[in-house]
């Protein structure tokens, strides 16, 4: 089975990468297009791809494209008439419209909806959090507000929110009003949550791969070194950036945790504007691979924080925690129900009242 | 090329005690085994149900000093006790104070009733300087023999591990030195005999047994190969006191070769050699070994290349 490769670069192309390459087929995604001009410039080049000897096939990948139906399948025309029709056949569009995907001049196979998943993933990972997508500003001031709350920080000001998010006042505001009905508002301009925001949480989840940029490893070599061995490696590395979360920041938490063994360890990576450098994990084991498939089980398991600030806490020996509301998604994460529900319940701000 | 056919799979402990027991007592001390049987009974000595796939049972002698007087007794006894020489073209017989030290024959030899597995006579170089074969002359009641020494088999000298037997294993960790040190790079030359129906090169065949030892240590204890750079640079330092920071940068070099895509070839050699020799009981798959070169790598050669250094 061929792997998929981001940014790859292309025989005859110097200088060009393509955001990923699986086999013969190469992809270019585009998040959230918003004018016809971008999209033909990427019809373009996707064009002159087409040309290389070795492409079979090149996909333009768009992400909720801000554009009618109708105004791509123009573009799509447009470009059709204007290329050779040997070179036009290599190419198509697969379009992600509200988790659902659609095509042109075809659909993609359903088999093929993993990759362009994982691709968009990847894609988002490298954004900036505020860069155009409003949606996940808004999950990143939900995780603060969760975090001050179960942590019984009492209000937070508007302006330490933007300065933990990394986002604009308006891009605050848009999200406190959207959190309202959760949320206790104060007279010097701070906020605090209420109750627990559950629709919101439920939203989270749903979406938190993308949200998060999550990237998983599994062993390849079929003697998996254990997260507590992948741990002590990552010790030696002296990062900063990167934070301990999953089951073992669960239990730093929560010691009384019901969990017995660790399958997996999972990391936050706080690469804010930076696209996540994950050249790191070979250090850790040159045994783990990257996957994209979800019925393996993976041995470590990366989420993107793209926030300003990281909400770490400094470790005993050197190596930061995730924060307890990314340890919570991580056990989501890791459908351990029972233990994250066990895990909420264990903070201040809920006692008295289970979740 | 046809002694594979008589390669059995023998055990670890049972050897070892059977090699032990002909010795006689006031040379054990001097007897270092060396080899797949030390490794197979440091890993799995305790489990009769394992076994290793090798014909000869290398005893290195020690010290140096003592290598002569414990080779004529060694041999002496063993001779006594009807163990046969091995048949092998011209090397079959003794030979005299007339032949060239260099013709002389290396003394290995079957026990009696068998010639599953022979014991083959080595010694440690004199000094750092040795990393040629050198012969030394061995005369015996049976006749003059070749006790020879070569490359870094002054590693295996280090820290021997006791055995309940009197007699010694040489540490993985220092066997896996010795090795890597021999190979810096992948030679042509093929061992003379084949290896379950193959053809294959000496320099796959140490590496191969190099990446098994890694591997059965791991297995034994997760992360134990953080800790062979420290023995490795134990042992290293006062057996080449003068050449010790030149060699390290050897230390790494033929399995790096080993591992590069090119030398696929080469890999798959070394994956024969372990799944028909020390792992024939627990046979890895290529990619594991692979792996396990990565991580020694990484876990033991890249910290003593830094020691080396500093």
């Amino acid at each position: 089975m061929n792997a998929l490769h981001f940014e790859c670069p292309i025989e005859d192309f110097p200088g060009f990468r393509a955001d990923a390459v699986l086999g013969d087929t190469v992809f270019e995604a585009i998040i959230e297009p918003r004018d016809a001009r971008r999209l033909r410039t990427a019809l373009v080049e996707i064009a002159r791809v087409a040309t290389a000897n070795k492409v079979r096939r090149v996909i333009l990948v768009l992400e909720e494209p801000m554009m009618t139906e109708s105004r791509l399948h123009t573009e799509w025309q447009g470009i059709a008439a204007v290329l050779r029709p040997e070179l036009f056949i290599k190419l198509s569009m697969a379009i992600r419209q509200s988790g659902k995907w659609t095509g042109i001049p075809f659909p993609p196979a359903p088999a093929e909806f993993e990759v362009l998943d994982e691709i968009l993933r990847h894609e988002l990972s490298r954004r900036p959090v505020g860069a155009g997508r409003s949606v996940e500003a808004h999950h990143e001031i939900l995780r603060i507000l969760i975090h001050q709350w179960l942590l019984d920080k009492g209000p937070i000001a508007v302006n330490s929110l933007m300065e933990i998010s990394g986002t604009s006042h308006p891009t605050v505001a848009r999200a406190l009003e959207r959190f309202d009905h959760y949320l206790k508002r104060h007279s010097d301009r701070s906020v605090e949550l209420r109750i627990f925001p559950r629709e919101d949480w439920a939203r989270l989840l749903a979406v938190s791969d993308e949200v998060r940029g999550t990237v998983r490893f599994v062993d390849r070599s079929g003697q998996a070194r254990s997260p507590e061995s992948l741990l002590r490696r990552l010790r030696q590395l002296q990062r900063q950036d990167i934070a301990v979360g999953g089951v073992l920041g669960a239990k730093h938490f929560c010691p009384a945790l019901d969990l017995v063994g660790n399958p997996r360890l999972d990391l936050s990576i706080h690469c804010g504007r930076k696209p996540a450098d994950l050249s790191f994990v070979e250090r850790l084991d040159p045994g783990l691979e990257r996957t994209i498939r979800r019925d393996e089980s993976p041995s470590l398991v990366i989420h993107a924080l793209r926030r300003a600030e990281s909400l770490f806490q400094p470790g005993e020996d050197g190596l930061p925690w995730a924060d307890p509301v990314e340890c919570l998604l991580d056990l989501h994460e890791a459908r351990l129900e029972s233990q994250a529900l066990e895990f909420l319940n264990s903070f201040p701000a809920t006692k008295g009242r289970p979740l | 090329m046809s002694q594979d056919a008589n390669v059995k799979l023998i055990s670890p402990s049972a050897v070892l005690k059977q090699v032990a027991a002909a010795i006689p007592a006031d040379f054990r001390q001097n007897i270092i085994i060396i080899g797949s049987l030390a490794a197979g009974y440091h890993f799995f000595g305790d489990n009769s149900e394992l076994q290793v796939r090798t014909k000869d049972v290398d005893c290195l002698l020690a010290p140096r000093i003592q290598a002569i007087p414990a080779g004529q007794a060694v041999a002496d006894r063993l001779f006594a006790e009807n163990w046969q020489l091995r048949a092998e073209g011209d090397w079959a017989k003794p030979g005299s104070a007339a032949t060239p030290v260099g013709d002389l024959p290396v003394v290995r030899l079957h026990p009696p009733g068998t010639t599953e597995w022979f014991i083959e006579l080595l010694t440690v170089p004199e000094s750092e300087s040795d990393l040629d074969r050198k012969d030394i002359r061995l005369v015996t009641s049976q006749g003059h023999f070749s006790l020879c020494s070569f490359g870094f088999l002054s590693l295996a000298e280090f820290q021997p591990i006791p055995t309940p037997f009197g007699i010694a294993t040489a540490r993985p960790e220092t066997m896996a030195l010795s090795n890597l040190l021999h190979h810096p790079t992948i030679r042509p030359e093929r061992m003379s005999g084949l290896i379950a129906g193959r053809s294959i090169k000496r320099s796959n065949k140490d590496l191969g047994r190099v990446l098994a030892m890694a591997r059965l240590a791991e297995a034994k204890e997760e992360d134990t190969l953080l800790k062979w750079p420290v023995v490795w640079a134990a042992a290293l330092q006062p057996r080449f006191p003068n050449t010790w920071r030149k060699l390290v940068p050897q230390v790494g070099m033929g399995l790096r070769q080993l591992l590069r895509p090119e030398h696929e070839a080469d890999l798959e050699e070394a994956h024969h050699t372990c799944a028909n020799g020390l792992m024939v009981s627990q046979s890895p798959t290529l990619k594991l070994l692979q792996v396990t070169g990565e991580r020694l790598i990484q876990d033991a050669i890249e910290p003593l290349e830094q020691m080396a250094k500093a």
